[in-house]
């Protein structure tokens, strides 16, 4: 069981890794834009559809990583108050009264969403036309990433693995809103 | 009793919306027992640029729109919301009622599964509005102007501009910043609830890049063919009656608008050779779009076709005509592009 | 089941949720999803997936938010904000309680910069907590300070939650900002003159600093050159290029970034793992915030759908109250909403139901409106029980500082919010004047 949570723990931390490296990327893509604009006088035709796409690819994909290093915000103020038994059971039921849900409509509503934008060969609109499927199949991807990072903490529940008694969680640099 | 969730491409801020309601208001009171349709400005259900494949994918039965944000779909899309220096409001009513327009709006938006309902339409766009003056092309030059469509982001681009594309509720903002020198949206009434007039001081009539537009309600097919054919009957009536109201009503308010703004902005008009020559690229774009796209030629063609149709009897009535025959493309380039019937 | 009882279970599904431990962002979209099926309208999830891909993906104005947490990323990761922080308060030694007073001045001016409240109480809580303490300061006004300066860079432009306010509402992001700034300033100052009297009133609780810490002035100044002025003059950069109508928030946020690093790298004090973990930072924290922004649109859209934002414009409009009588119910709901809910949350949920009925009103800018809310949602982060603000603190602050000291600590902050948002509806000059100099004809509108 624990190889089987480190294998499928892995994909989220690898996808995380790479992608986490987009923002240093779209922030000089901006940069670019700006200077052509206001030094050159010569505005970019792609970088406004491209950041936007990019940021929304980087985000989104990071969602399963950001869950897997427990940084979505909670309030942990009762169940930390409970035995590790107790708060396992309540941690359990969250994922399957709301995690679950959600993430399966999240995956197979924009699998439609991103089968139709595909067969109909959809674009943006304009004197530049960007296809837009791709991202919409981005999301289906990274809502797939998502439901698999809330299995394998789940598993990881149930194995006994406690976040809040990892202290490399505990340990990591804060981050938050 | 059936009951149809429908929302719109407009939030509450833009007056757009009128039309919307306007349509609703009137089906409501048709229909009776029969539907009823409950209505959500835009936003509170879907994003504007959703509202089409909520639609499409039967999660709401109607949505309210401008044909021309789907045109990344279908090109087709574009001249049925609008086309640049062609048609007016008048030769769009007159084309979609009696000149085949109405089977041809049910025929692109069929291929999505879609009854559509044409029932706004108004005149001409205001124009580009911008801080530095346009009085001539040549000020035009190196500009980044927000427009959208692709017809008129190729004519702009060919004008030497620069076409940028952004949702109408971003333009404010990126003129605000001068990320764009200047910018077009809608009617006068209509840009000045966005609230141009803080953000730019200088306003170029007429608005050449989008002679008329057309505004409807796209229903779900299933759920229209759901309907007795009375009540189909009475949501045409509905929408034929707020066709004819959506014109009056804009043109007051656009009349109301452009005092307002003769106020605080510098109103300048190109002169009638400039206007011939935008005439002439706006031809050559069209033919060069159609020829991309079987049906956006199809579209063109009946257009094109009902001009030339018209031409004799609205030119013999002038000065007591409705608007102007344009010169516009030439019909037989299209009907080479058009799939053969 | 009626709209009015399917959103009462929402609403009782999200405290569950909330009170169960399990993330904000899939509270809500799970809620999302619940609600739809309780309302038997298992077709309308089809808007949670257009409403994320339309609302959060496609949205150009939230590019802002992992730009401007990746700038915070690099100057904390890379300690440059520590050290600025540290010569900026043994500038302040002179004063009485001038620690705490250093704390809610670095504050406003982080505030200025990152927008990011997690950001602004970490990184103030960990420089100065400790400190604090060991000065004598007592727990409950040390918590209380640094929790409520925190929150104040939500307030104080550049703002994420001014910018997504925006991309709400009619109004632009300039006209936010500038109408946010002098009533955030404000606060700010009010929190010092606060500091400032306990610290003369009650010593005990406010002591001076040794004189032994104090620093030579020709060292002092060397230090604030070095330390300080390159971070501020960022600052003071990205502030100035958003005011004077430049750069958007997008483009100020780009170039914040990578000034950032700029300074980094020019003080030395670049290495290739700090640089790679001040991206994974980002990563997460972007995702967590964005994903929040996911959950709630999904929530909201299904919230509307199934009849709850009708059910509850019909009850706001049928209370049929004077219109400052509405707008104090409505403040009233935020204040409540905030012990509850994130202001992303709030905001989404709150807007299309409050802007309609402020937009019908006579004689009430809703330029103003919405900046007081902005002031009064700053009593949501510091709210119990749900207040991000003291559980960001609770996670840094050492085991002798009680959760009783953080939350008495907060209060007389939240008094003094309270008072804030009196004196606005007092004089709403405080939030129209500037815009209105700015933007000289937006208060025409
Ligand atoms: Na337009
Ligand atoms: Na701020």
């Amino acid at each position: 069981m624990n190889t089987v949570i480190r294998a499928l723990d892995a994909i989220n931390e690898v996808v995380g890794r790479i992608v986490a490296c987009l923002s240093i990327i779209f922030a000089f893509i901006i940069l670019y834009d700006v200077i052509m604009r206001y030094a050159f006088n010569a505005p970019t035709r792609w970088a406004f559809d491209v950041t936007t796409q990019m940021y929304a690819f980087y985000f989104v994909m990071l969602g399963g990583y950001a869950l897997k290093h427990q940084s979505h915000v909670r309030v942990d103020l009762i169940t930390e108050t409970f035995s590790d038994g107790l708060r396992r059971m309540v941690e359990i039921a969250g994922y399957v009264i709301f995690y679950f849900p959600f993430t399966y409509v999240f995956l197979t509503r924009s699998w439609e969403f991103a089968a139709r934008s595909y067969a109909q060969g959809e674009t943006t609109y304009g004197a530049v036309q960007l296809p837009v499927y791709p991202l919409k199949m981005a999301m289906t991807v990274a809502a797939g990433l998502l439901l698999l990072q809330g299995i394998v903490e789940v598993l990881k529940l149930v194995a006994g693995q406690y976040y809040w008694k990892d202290t490399s969680l505990v340990e990591e640099p804060h981050h938050g809103s | 009793q059936d009951s149809w969730t429908m929302t719109t491409t407009w939030p509450s801020s833009l007056e757009l919306i009128e039309t919307d309601k306007h349509f609703v208001d009137l089906a409501n009171k048709l229909t009776g027992d029969e539907l009823q349709i409950e209505f959500y400005e835009g936003g509170a259900l879907v994003p504007a640029g959703e509202v089409f494949g909520a639609v499409e994918s039967g999660t709401i039965q109607a949505g309210g729109d401008w044909p021309g944000y789907w045109a990344g779909r279908d090109a087709a899309f574009s001249p049925l919301a609008t086309t640049p220096s062609l048609f007016n409001a008048v030769d769009y009513v007159n084309w979609i009622q009696q000149w085949g327009g109405a089977e041809i709006y049910d025929e692109i938006y069929g291929q999505f599964g879609m009854k559509y309902l044409p029932y706004g339409v108004t005149n001409n766009e205001s124009g580009f509005r911008t801080n530095e003056p346009i009085r001539t092309l040549e000020d035009l030059q190196g500009k980044r102007i927000r427009v959208s469509g692709l017809e008129q982001g190729k004519l702009l681009e060919q004008l030497g501009g620069n076409q940028v594309s952004m949702a109408g509720g971003e333009i404010y903002q990126a003129l605000e910043r001068g990320v764009i020198d200047g910018g077009e949206f809608s009617t006068p009434n209509v840009d000045w609830s966005a609230g141009f007039q803080q953000v730019t001081s200088a306003w170029a009539t007429p608005g050449w890049h989008q002679s008329a537009s057309v505004f409807g309600v796209m229903i779900n097919q299933q759920s229209w063919d759901a309907l007795s054919p009375e009540t189909q009957e009475k949501l045409q009536i509905a929408a034929d009656a707020t066709l004819l109201w959506s014109l009056a009503f804009t043109e007051k308010r656009a009349t109301e608008a452009y005092a307002k703004f003769d106020e605080v902005v510098e109103i300048t008009r190109y002169d009638d050779e400039t206007l011939e020559k935008i005439q002439t690229m706006a031809n050559d774009v069209i033919v060069e779009t159609a020829c991309e796209n079987e049906n956006s030629a199809k579209v063109y063609l009946s257009m094109v076709e009902y001009l030339g149709d018209y031409a004799q009897w609205r030119d013999a009535s002038a000065p007591f005509n409705l608007g102007r025959t344009p010169n516009g493309p030439d019909v037989e380039a299209l009907r080479e592009c058009a799939p053969a019937e | 089941m009626g709209p009015e009882l399917i959103a009462l279970v929402m609403f009782g599904l999200l405290l569950l949720g909330l009170f169960m431990g399990h993330p904000l962002a899939f509270v809500l979209g799970g809620t999302a999803v619940l609600g739809a099926l309780i309302a038997g309208k298992p077709m309308v999830l089809g808007i949670v997936v257009n409403r994320i891909f339309g609302d959060v993906l496609s949205n150009f104005t939230l590019i802002a938010i992992p730009l401007f947490v990746l700038m915070a990323q690099f100057l904390s990761n890379s300690g440059v904000t520590d050290k600025m922080f540290e010569s900026l308060r043994l500038l302040m030694s002179n004063v009485r309680g001038g620690l705490a007073l250093a704390v809610v001045f670095i504050s406003i001016l982080l505030a200025a910069t990152t927008g990011i409240i997690g950001a602004s109480i970490t990184v103030m809580g960990v420089m100065a907590l400790g400190p604090m303490l060991r000065y004598g300061y007592s727990p409950t006004l040390t918590t209380g300070v640094i929790a409520a300066s925190g929150c104040l860079g939500i307030l104080i432009p550049p703002s994420i939650m001014l910018i997504l306010m925006a991309s709400y509402s009619p109004l632009s992001v300039g006209e936010l900002f500038a109408g946010s700034m002098i009533p955030g300033v404000l606060l700010g100052l009010l929190y010092a003159a606060w500091v400032a009297i306990i610290a003369r009133i009650r010593p005990d609780m406010a002591p001076s600093v040794e004189p032994d810490e104090k620093l030579p002035r020709g060292q002092l100044i060397r230090m604030l050159a070095i330390e300080a002025v390159p971070p501020l003059v960022l600052i003071l950069g990205i502030l100035g290029s958003l005011l004077a109508g430049i750069a958007t928030a997008t483009e100020a946020s780009a170039i914040g970034a990578i000034l950032a690093l700029v300074i980094v790298v020019v003080r030395g004090r670049f290495t290739l793992p700090s640089f790679y973990q001040a991206l994974l930072d980002t990563g997460k924290t972007s995702a967590m915030i964005l994903f929040i922004v996911v959950g709630a649109t999904a929530f909201t859209g299904v919230f509307n759908i199934t009849g709850g934002l009708r059910a509850t414009q019909e009850l706001m409009r049928a209370l049929d109250f004077a219109p400052w009588l509405l707008i104090l119910v409505m403040m009233f709901i935020v204040f409540i909403l905030g012990a509850f809910l994130d202001w992303t949350g709030i905001v989404l949920l709150s807007f299309p139901i409050f802007l309609p009925i402020v937009q019908e009103m006579e004689g009430i800018s809703l330029l103003w409106f919405v900046c007081l809310m902005a002031v009064v949602l700053q009593t949501s982060f510091l709210t119990p029980p749900f207040g991000y603000a003291l559980f960001y603190l609770r996670a840094i602050a050492p085991k002798e500082v009680k959760t009783s000291h953080i939350i008495m600590g907060v209060l007389p902050f939240i008094a003094l919010i309270v008072g804030m948002a009196l004196l606005m509806a007092l004089f709403p000059g405080l939030v129209t004047w500037l815009p209105s100099v700015l933007y000289s004809s937006s208060a025409s509108s």
